[in-house]
């Protein structure tokens, strides 16, 4: 009997954990394209980083989880950047803004020096849509085929995927 | 195995009454609007008793008016200037919808300066994870 009840709890966890995480964006798949303006107004696109480890970092300067996380991604930046320099890591930073000046401000007042882009329009971005983001912060981890190997990671989880790759 | 399963009901339990003690919120549950409700009285037109406020991201709720960050100290003086002269029984909804509300800096802010204001009929929004989820996503009305 409490086998039964340990089981049935267990089914239930795990059911919700998976709608929870039910995503149109698979592991394996090819990371659909990116192409937006960065804050000069240069358009960009996620294939030209094609042969270099790519972090997508979602966020937005409205985000206070996603703010929060900028310095870390900051350390694992400088970590690597040996690595940047050699064309082997980058992260890309695709904001769900909507005030140029909001969006310009957070990148100058959190001192970010890696590729960020945005079309300033919120939840209305076809990024949200393309890659089916539900709630920031958000990331994908994209190979250098273009290929998604690892989805919405944080903390150490983060920080160790990107050093085993790199290594 | 029983000894096991009690335990976890306990600290389970337990945990809980920890946390709804630790946790205060500015606001109860009353005080917490459904967005199901909100979107049906905006689409049948019933919301002239009402003033909406975002004091989040974007004000994409039709009908809100747009106040700016709640945890900005500017912003909340902003929304209290904008209620300064309104009836403290007009039923005053704001919202926010960046994040969950146990991440969330705008909307306690916001709740206080309401109650502090003595408006008897404020209300949050009830956006528990994020305005994507909670009311894009379920197609509620949106300011074009």
């Amino acid at each position: 009997m409490m086998k039964k009840i340990i089981s049935c709890l267990f089914i239930v966890f795990f059911s919700v954990q998976l709608f929870a995480q039910e995503q149109i964006i698979q592991i394996g798949q090819i990371a659909p394209e990116i192409a937006l303006p960065t804050p000069n107004g240069k358009m960009m696109q996620l294939s030209s980083l094609k042969g270099k480890l790519v972090l997508i970092d979602f966020w937005a300067s409205w985000c206070a989880p996603c703010v929060k996380e900028q310095p870390e991604l900051k350390t694992i930046y400088e970590k690597h950047a040996q690595a940047v320099k050699e064309n082997k890591f980058e992260i890309l930073g695709v904001s769900l803004d909507k005030s140029e000046e909001d969006w310009v401000n957070a990148i100058q007042r959190l001192d970010i020096h890696w590729l960020q882009i945005s079309d300033l329009k919120f939840w209305r971005s076809k990024v949200a849509t393309d890659y089916a983001i539900e709630g920031l912060p958000y990331n994908v981890i994209v190979d250098e085929a273009g290929k998604i190997i690892a989805i919405n990671l944080h903390g150490t989880a983060l920080e160790n995927f990107i050093a085993k790759h790199l290594q | 195995m029983k000894r096991i399963m009690l335990s976890i009901f306990s600290l389970l339990i337990m945990s809980n009454v920890l946390l709804a003690q630790t946790k205060q919120e500015p606001w109860n549950s009353q005080q917490l609007l459904d967005p199901a409700i909100l979107a049906k009285k905006i689409n049948q037109n019933q919301t002239k008793n009402m003033l909406i406020y975002c004091i989040g991201p974007d004000a994409i709720i039709k009908g809100s008016i747009n106040i700016g960050a709640g945890e900005n100290a500017a912003n909340i003086k902003k929304l209290k200037e904008q209620l300064k002269n309104v009836s403290k029984d007009k039923e005053v909804v704001i919202y926010c919808g960046c994040c969950p509300f146990d991440r969330c800096p705008n909307v306690r802010p916001a709740f206080k300066a309401l109650k502090e204001m003595g408006f008897k009929n404020a209300k949050l929004l009830n956006l528990s994870n994020n305005i994507k989820t909670n009311w894009i996503d379920k197609n509620y009305p949106m300011n074009d």
